[in-house]
């Protein structure tokens, strides 16, 4: 059996154990168009803020490939697949043969035409564009962050670490608009504005100053107070993801937002899968299909084709916006659907205590838990997360959901009426002794 | 094609019926996890030392009856969403023991494992962005809360004794 995977990061990796624990002798081939692949996307902004060094930015170790025994195939572009002919082609004519395919090729950062790519313009995406950013904010002294998404704050934050000053541009009336709302917003820009961020809401970036092949500026739309640019030597562009679907076009492998999959992540063509940033999925919150672009969901995903690969029957639930972080004064937890619209039939409760810089929300429908936000009380967070994916009937006790007081123990008073189809449950029902 | 099959770990089972809400458990967790292992001098320790099993409430089947608690710990899952979630790769299974573990040296404290863990068994050590967990004693020769129980509501089963609504015997 032929296994070959085209990516290796976070769902890349997740295939390859997956097939590893399923079949020893198989040959399992990765393409990567990076030299060092095996690092944490996810951290880079940690290495921006000088939190952790290059090394702390490995995800599994160099062993990996060797331990796993794959033939691992880096530095090396993936360009079409040959579907009748079951043949992966990459760059220079190399053909890959595979009995089970799977495409990890991720997404890449989005840049607005208005930007130039000039010296000081950057995304965070790869550990060259961290490295890069991170030698030219040794001398710098102001950035802007354009986007006021996850990975826009967590640069601004980073960068801020590094003693510049940060103003981040977002469209939306405040940051992480996707993500969570207007109060819970505001308990992380407060803890934020300490550090050095200033954020501008409603505001675009309509172009870029430079001299010398080099940014000193950016423009705002609408225009600064006093008209002229807002002076800067470093611009990150965070503006969102593009599922990489290249490979795959001329193909027939259907691919809207991102390649379509199924619940075992096939894709339309027999023996072509499809796993992280690159897969369009069934969302577990809204029902609906969508790409949520989610280190968390690629490794699930990539664990789940892995498995299916190799013969072992798995399937996927479907993928959740999900997200946790940390920032100053702000543990933040947000998963699934987080703005209900007013008109809908989802119920929302919520505990507003913000001016002590707590918050929670949660989201119903037809009494069951969709969507969830926390701020600073994050530690029941997981057992809410499972009564989500067990789409349990939650009616009765929705307050007791919202309380300081959840906890797993609850579940278990109020009946085990969850399904943990997954996990063990060591602990006896209340009422046996 | 072979298939591996990892190791299902032993299980900590708290026997609610037994459980006296006295803490115990939580007291000679954060005790085993400390550098004196004494408990005057690990109340001074910086940091302090951490329990990683909570007592956590049940409530009560009406007034007159006991208000009941159980003592939860990590339940070193056999498909652990902790393991999947880890944005450092800092959370492993290991398949000979079947034990889950919590590398301290990479954690930075963005609580991944926390928004999945369905049991809410982790513990936050807030000030020093560090996540961690029951390990299980591991390194030390008795399971600390299993030996400080003492009414003997906490127990090692193998998993295969234990099922919903069934007890396993000392």
């Amino acid at each position: 059996m032929r296994y070959v995977i085209v990516g290796s990061s976070a769902a890349g990796i997740a295939a390859v154990e997956a097939i590893r624990r399923s079949d020893e002798r198989g040959s399992v081939t990765v393409v990567s168009d990076e030299p060092s692949p095996l690092y944490s996307r996810c951290l880079l902004s940690y290495y921006l803020a000088g939190t952790i060094d290059a090394s702390g930015l490995a995800y599994r170790s160099s062993e990996f490939f060797g331990e796993m025994r794959v033939d691992a195939r880096l530095s090396t572009k993936a360009e079409s697949v040959d579907v009748s002919r079951q043949v992966l082609v990459c760059e220079r004519g190399a053909e890959i043969p595979y009995d089970q395919l799977l495409i990890a090729t991720g997404a890449s950062a989005k840049i607005p035409r208005s930007i130039p790519a000039v010296k000081g313009v950057f995304v965070l995406r790869t550990i060259a564009d961290a490295v890069a950013i991170r030698a030219t904010a040794e001398s710098a002294h102001h950035a802007v962050v354009l986007g006021g998404g996850l990975i826009g704050m967590k640069a601004a934050f980073g960068l801020s670490k590094r003693g510049l000053h940060v103003t981040v541009i977002v469209r939306s009336r405040y940051v992480l608009s996707q993500m969570i709302d207007a109060d819970a917003a505001r308990i992380v820009m407060d803890g934020l504005r300490e550090h050095g961020i200033s954020v501008l809401t409603g505001a675009d970036v309509a172009g870029t100053d430079v001299r010398d092949g080099r940014l000193i500026g950016v423009t705002l739309e609408p225009p600064a107070e006093g008209g002229g640019s807002l002076p800067c030597d470093i611009l990150i562009v965070a503006k969102g993801v593009q599922a990489n679907c290249g490979l795959v076009e001329g193909t027939g492998i259907e691919c809207h937002a991102g390649i379509v999959t199924d619940s075992t992540q096939r894709t339309n063509i027999e023996n072509v899968f499809a796993a992280g940033d690159v897969a369009e999925t069934l969302d577990a919150a809204t029902g609906e299909r969508s790409v949520n672009a989610l280190w968390t969901c690629a490794v699930q995903q990539g664990k789940t084709a892995g498995f299916n690969m190799a013969g072992r029957e798995r399937r996927y639930d479907g993928s959740l916006g999900m997200n946790s972080i940390n920032f100053p004064g702000a543990d933040l937890i947000s998963f699934g659907v987080t703005n209900p619209p007013a008109d809908s039939d989802y119920e929302v409760l919520v505990d507003r205590r913000v001016d002590q810089g707590v918050y929670k929300k949660l989201v119903l429908r037809e009494n069951r838990v969709k969507g969830l936000i926390l701020v600073n009380r994050i530690d029941a967070a997981g057992v809410l997360l499972s009564l989500l994916r067990s789409r349990a009937d939650v009616s009765g006790f929705e307050d007791a959901l919202l309380s300081d007081r959840f906890s797993y123990a609850q579940i278990l008073a109020l009946g085990g009426r969850t399904e943990w189809n997954r996990y063990r449950t060591a602990s006896n029902p209340i009422g046996s002794g | 094609m072979s298939t591996r099959i990892a190791h299902v770990a032993p299980v900590i089972v708290c026997r609610v019926d037994r459980c006296l809400s006295c803490r115990s458990c939580e007291l000679a967790c954060a005790l085993a996890h400390s550098q004196s292992g004494e408990l005057v001098a690990a109340l001074q320790e910086v940091p302090i030392p951490l329990k990683r099993i909570r007592v956590l409430s049940l409530g009560s089947q009406g007034p007159l009856t006991r208000h009941r608690t159980i003592a939860l710990q990590c339940r070193h899952c056999a498909e652990p969403l902790c393991v999947e979630v880890c944005i450092a790769g800092g959370v492993t299974k290991d398949e000979a023991s079947g034990l889950v573990r919590f590398d301290e040296e990479r954690c930075v404290g963005c609580w991944s494992c926390t928004m999945v863990c369905p049991f809410g068994a982790i513990i936050r050590a807030r000030d020093r962005l560090l996540a961690i967990h029951c390990d299980r004693c591991e390194g030390r020769e008795i399971l600390a809360c299993v030996a400080a129980c003492p009414t003997k509501a906490l127990v090692l089963c193998d998993a295969d004794e234990v099922e919903e609504g069934v007890q396993c015997d000392t």
